[in-house]
C-alpha cells in the first residue's frame, strides 16, 4: 500500500447499517454477513460512499476525527483498509483508473 | 368455522386414514394423512379447538406418518414422516409417532416459510405487546412459555417467531407446547387444569409430552402481535432472578442466531431484524422459580421507543 493508492467502494454496496450505543451493525450486501464495526471503520466507508478517496485523503480523514497517535495513524488506516477490503466492502481503484468519479 | 372437536373419534380417525385431516394453525393449513392410532389421539386431545377445513381444501403442507415396511415392522415397529411423498428423517419407534407429527409440523413451517423473518422462540403476548423468548434446547423456554400462558398471556408460538418484514408485527402459530423430562411434571404442578399428551420416553430429546395450547390463543390465532421485549431465558436451579439488560448489537447478532432464514432473507432480514431491535428492550433472564418468573414478566415495562 502507497499513500497515493485510492480507493472505493465495491459496486453494489448500498451501507446499510444500524448505530447503536458505541457499536455499528452493517449488512454486507456483496456476502450477505451482517458484521459488527467500529466508528472508525465505519467513517471510512461514509467518505468511501461520496466517492473514491486516496489512503493519504483517509488517512487525514481519521486523524481529524479520531484520537490517534499521528505515529500510528498510516498503520491504523492501512489495517482498517485491509480489514475493509477482505470484508469485499472496498477495493483499491487501478492506477489507470483514479481519476474516475466512481468504481 | 368447524373444529376438530366437531368430529366424532370415528370420523376424525377416518379422515386421517383416507384423504386427509385438514386442520388450520394460525397461518397454515396442514393435510395429516395417518392409520397410527397414537397420531389420532393427539391429535383429539389437543388439536379439538383448531379450525377443520374440508378435504378438497387447500393445504400448505401435506404430510403423512405411516408404518414403516420391512422386516422390523413385525417386531420393533416404526413411523416415517413424509411431506409430499418425500421422508426427510430417518424412521423412529412408532410410539414416538405424535411427537413427530408436531416435530414434523415445526420442520415444515421453518425450512418453508420464508415470507417471514423466523426465530426459533417462544412469543407471548399481554396488552397487545409480545415477548419473544429466543433460546437454545434446554434453556427452560418452553417451560416459561408454559406457565406464562396460564397466567394471562397469550401464546402466538412454543417454537416460532414469524416476524413480518412488511411492518414488524408478530404472526401466530399457536401449537401445543413441547415440554421435555422434568419440565412436564413441573407444569402439572404449576397448572392445575394442564391438558398433556401421553408422555413418550427414549426420544431423541428424552421424555417428551405436548401441553395443549389455551383455547383463547387459538381463537385469536389471526391477531399479530406488536413485539416489545426479546428476553433470552435460562433455567438454573437454585438461580435467583435476574433481568440485565443487553446492549442492542449483541442482542441483534444472538437473535439471528437463532433465526432459521436470516442469511436467506438478505437485506429484508437485516432491516426486519434491525427494527426489531430497536423497537424491543433485550434482556438475558435467570431463573428457577416460575412463580418469581411470572411477576417479574407481569412488572416488564413497556421499552420507550
Amino acid at each position: 500500500m502507497t499513500a497515493s493508492e485510492t480507493w472505493c467502494l465495491r459496486p453494489g454496496q448500498t451501507l446499510q447499517y444500524r448505530h447503536w450505543d458505541d457499536e455499528y451493525v452493517l449488512y454486507n450486501d456483496l456476502s450477505g454477513d451482517t458484521h459488527l464495526l467500529g466508528d472508525a471503520a465505519i467513517e471510512l466507508l461514509r467518505v468511501l460512499k461520496a466517492g473514491p478517496a486516496s489512503r493519504q485523503a483517509l488517512a487525514a480523514v481519521l486523524e481529524a476525527q479520531f484520537d490517534i497517535d499521528p505515529l500510528e495513524l498510516d498503520q491504523e488506516t492501512g489495517e482498517l483498509l485491509r480489514h475493509l477490503q477482505h470484508l469485499y466492502f472496498i477495493e483499491p481503484v487501478p492506477d489507470n483508473r483514479a481519476d474516475v468519479p466512481a468504481c | 368455522m368447524l373444529t376438530v372437536a366437531s368430529l366424532t373419534r370415528a370420523q376424525l380417525a377416518a379422515r386421517l386414514g383416507g384423504a386427509g385431516l385438514l386442520v388450520q394453525t394460525g397461518a397454515f393449513v396442514s393435510r395429516i394423512q395417518s392409520p397410527i392410532h397414537s397420531v389420532a389421539d393427539g391429535i383429539a386431545l389437543l388439536y379439538g379447538d383448531y379450525p377443520l377445513h374440508g378435504a378438497d381444501g387447500f393445504a400448505d403442507f401435506h404430510v403423512g406418518l405411516r408404518p414403516s415396511g420391512g422386516m422390523r415392522r413385525w417386531y420393533r415397529p416404526q413411523v416415517s414422516f413424509d411431506l409430499d411423498g418425500q421422508q426427510p428423517f430417518e424412521p423412529l419407534p412408532q410410539a414416538h409417532a405424535f411427537p413427530m407429527l408436531e416435530w414434523g409440523l415445526n420442520w415444515c413451517i421453518s425450512t418453508r416459510a420464508h415470507a417471514w423473518l423466523m426465530i426459533h422462540a417462544a412469543v407471548v403476548e399481554r396488552d397487545g405487546l409480545a415477548a419473544i423468548l429466543p433460546a437454545p434446547p434446554g434453556s427452560g423456554k418452553s417451560t416459561l412459555c408454559a406457565a406464562l400462558v396460564h397466567r394471562g398471556w397469550r401464546l402466538l408460538s412454543d417454537e416460532l417467531a414469524l416476524l413480518r418484514p412488511e411492518d414488524g408485527l408478530l404472526v401466530p402459530v399457536p401449537r401445543p407446547v413441547s415440554l421435555k423430562n422434568r419440565s412436564i411434571e413441573v407444569i402439572r404442578g404449576f397448572v392445575a387444569d394442564a391438558v398433556l399428551s401421553q408422555p413418550v420416553s427414549n426420544t431423541t430429546k428424552g421424555t417428551v409430552a405436548h401441553l395443549k395450547a389455551p383455547a383463547d390463543s387459538v381463537a385469536r390465532a389471526h391477531e399479530t402481535a406488536r413485539p416489545a421485549w426479546i428476553v433470552f431465558p435460562k433455567y438454573e436451579a437454585g438461580a435467583a432472578t435476574s433481568l440485565t439488560p443487553i446492549p442492542r448489537a449483541r442482542a441483534f447478532f444472538r437473535v439471528a442466531d437463532n433465526a432459521f432464514n436470516y442469511s436467506h432473507m438478505g437485506a429484508r432480514g437485516f432491516n426486519a431484524l434491525a427494527g426489531t431491535i430497536e423497537r424491543c428492550a433485550s434482556y438475558d433472564f435467570r431463573y428457577s422459580d416460575l412463580d418469581e418468573a411470572m411477576a417479574l414478566f407481569a412488572a416488564l415495562e413497556r421499552p420507550r421507543t
